[in-house]
């Protein structure tokens, strides 16, 4: 059974400049199941934010339904499952952290020795212990986020919406932040969560769901990376001539340079071992022969470039041809 | 309950802690001590009478600014900010949040009301006076006023500004403090259009004028307790009323 399952929403919101309607999701399914780590990835103003406030229950959506455990978010009790960290949070200046997170267990139904024992342990976690008396108003924005985890995890929820996790983090928290939701994974949480940064993403995710104006417009499970790259090998040399570049490009995927050095991507194995005869017999020195997967990243580069040019792309499988330059 | 008991204990600690409420305390206990310093200068009315009149007026007027500066800038602030997003994404309904919130500014009008309510009875036995029944009904009916002004600043603030909430919740009060006045008036002097309108005004606005009982209290003039009952669960409906519309928008209202 999916943890989260969102069918086909639909949202749009009044443009008051034109008085018209300007729809900002379009018809936008995902699903996340146990135990996975879900990312969410796509341009600024692409539909993330909102369709995670839909998900969990700020916004309405216009058609489409989103269910959690299989109950409606609309259901208030279907919220003690999630928890949920939003974008930039701010949470209550006038209370302590200790304040803040024992009234955020109390709104998800917990309370006394149980609430303070896992307020306790969640403060411990996100390694803000020493700071537990002080007022959330005196916290910088890291200390804030590392609070706003706290906050999302101290009823134990199934469901984890995370809405930009890392920012404001330094790497000593990215760290932290990423070993506590592996460690959150591990113990069957599901985990949903959207990031520009595209590296904790890859350590992270199962999956990763791309939106681009209002539509999903490619799923890709992180172990595809491995079999999107199958067959592909780069190849880096030092002293090819940048004259003679020509010639394998008819053998190549892409071609690039950058000083003195060459970077070979081949598509097919048969052409490695000739390429390399060819490389050394121009007077080339091999440096590094290695197969290759694409990232994250230029599959969004790839999928974010393919809408933008009219050519939108659906479907899983297809490794992104990046720009060569000769 | 719980939840509802939760929101309202952080919003009275958010107004306790916050400098308002200290800086409308101290402000409203210097002008009732003031008056105790100046009511010597009065010429023919008793010291503890005009003491009672002003500290029973200044304990109305600090109240009832206070219910409106803060609920004002309570719900907006959290909206605005999107501290809102911490509890509503929980298993909270919006009727629950509505209710924690105008109970916790309650609370905080009961502390400062108490305290200033305090100071004025010291000020009043120290010039002679003593602390009565009409005293005690007329603070007591000041605070059911100021629940009443409490839920029609939290309707607005479901759907605007605070500025704006400022501006109609002074219209309301002004407009609510004369609409028994008015009713007379119109009934007596006007047109049968403007008997109509007038009446469903006084239908719609709540009835100011029936939670003061200054007058009384000052001047020693007897009363009934089943009118302070009745003038309580006129009180009871009109925040229930109130509140209730509040949810009906603030349950449509949409977090973008």
């Amino acid at each position: 059974m999916d943890i989260l399952n969102v069918e086909n929403i639909r949202k749009s919101f009044r443009n008051n400049i034109s008085f018209g309607k300007e729809e900002v999701l379009r018809d936008l399914s995902l699903f996340a199941g146990e135990g996975e780590i879900l990312g969410f990835l796509g341009p600024n103003g692409a539909g993330k934010t909102t369709t995670i406030k839909i998900i969990v229950g700020l916004i309405r959506p216009d058609s489409g339904k989103v269910r959690i455990l299989g109950n409606s978010v609309s259901d208030r009790r279907t919220r003690r499952l999630i928890g949920f960290l939003p974008e930039n949070p701010f949470f209550y200046p006038h209370l302590t952290l200790e304040e803040f997170l024992i009234f955020c267990g109390k709104m998800s139904g917990m309370k006394g020795k149980m609430l303070k024992v896992r307020m306790e342990s969640m403060i411990d976690k996100v390694g803000l212990a020493r700071h537990k008396k002080k007022r959330l108003s005196t916290f910088s924005k890291g200390m804030i986020q590392r609070a706003g985890l706290a906050q999302a995890v101290i009823h134990d929820p199934d469901l984890l919406i995370l809405d930009e996790p890392f920012s404001g983090l330094d790497p000593l928290g990215r760290k932290m932040v990423r070993d506590f939701l592996l460690e959150l994974k591990d113990r069957g949480k599901t985990i949903f969560f959207s990031s520009h940064i595209l590296s904790d993403m890859e350590a992270l995710c199962d999956r990763a769901s791309i939106i681009r104006e209002g539509v999903i417009v490619k799923n890709v499970g992180l172990d595809e990376l491995f079999i999107m790259g199958e067959g592909k090998v780069e190849i880096t040399a030092r002293g090819y001539p940048e004259c003679m570049a020509g010639e394998i490009n008819q053998y190549a995927d892409s071609v690039q340079r950058s000083g003195d050095e060459t970077f070979i991507v081949v598509n097919r194995q048969e052409y490695v071992r000739s390429l390399i005869q060819h490389l050394l017999n121009n007077g080339a020195e091999i440096l590094r022969v290695a197969g290759v997967q694409p990232s994250l990243e230029e599959i969004f580069v790839s999928e974010v470039a393919a809408v933008e040019n009219g050519n939108q792309k659906t479907t899983t499988g297809e490794i992104p041809r990046v720009e060569t330059s000769v | 309950m719980a939840r509802i008991a939760n929101i309202a204990l952080n919003t009275f600690r958010e107004s306790v802690r916050g400098k308002l409420l200290y800086i409308v305390l101290i402000f409203g206990v210097i002008l009732i001590v003031s008056t105790y310093i100046l009511s010597p200068l009065s010429v023919g009315a008793a010291k503890d009478k005009i003491i009672t009149d002003v500290g029973l007026a200044f304990i109305s007027f600090f109240g009832v600014m206070t219910a409106v500066i803060a609920g004002s800038t309570l719900v907006h602030k959290e909206v605005d900010k999107k501290a809102i997003y911490t509890v509503l994404t929980r298993p909270v309904s919006r009727l629950q949040y509505l209710l924690g919130k105008f109970f916790g500014i309650m609370t905080a009008l009961i502390l400062m009301v108490v305290a200033m309510s305090v100071v004025m009875g010291v000020v009043v036995v120290l010039g002679g006076g003593s602390i009565t029944g009409g005293m005690l009904a007329a603070l007591f009916l000041s605070f059911i006023e100021m629940a009443v002004i409490c839920s029609v600043v939290l309707f607005f603030s479901t759907f605007t500004t605070p500025v704006l909430t400022f501006f109609f919740t002074i219209c309301l009060f002004a407009a609510g403090s004369l609409s028994g006045d008015l009713r007379v008036f119109a009934q007596k002097f006007g047109s049968g259009t403007m008997k109509y309108v007038i009446d469903l005004f006084y239908y719609i606005l709540p009835n100011l004028k029936l939670f003061n009982l200054r007058h009384e209290a000052v001047h020693g003039i007897a009363f009934h307790y089943s009118d302070i009952i009745l003038t309580t669960v006129y009180a009871a409906v009109y925040c229930s009323v109130i509140i209730y519309f509040s949810y009906l928008v603030f349950s449509k209202r949409e977090f973008v």
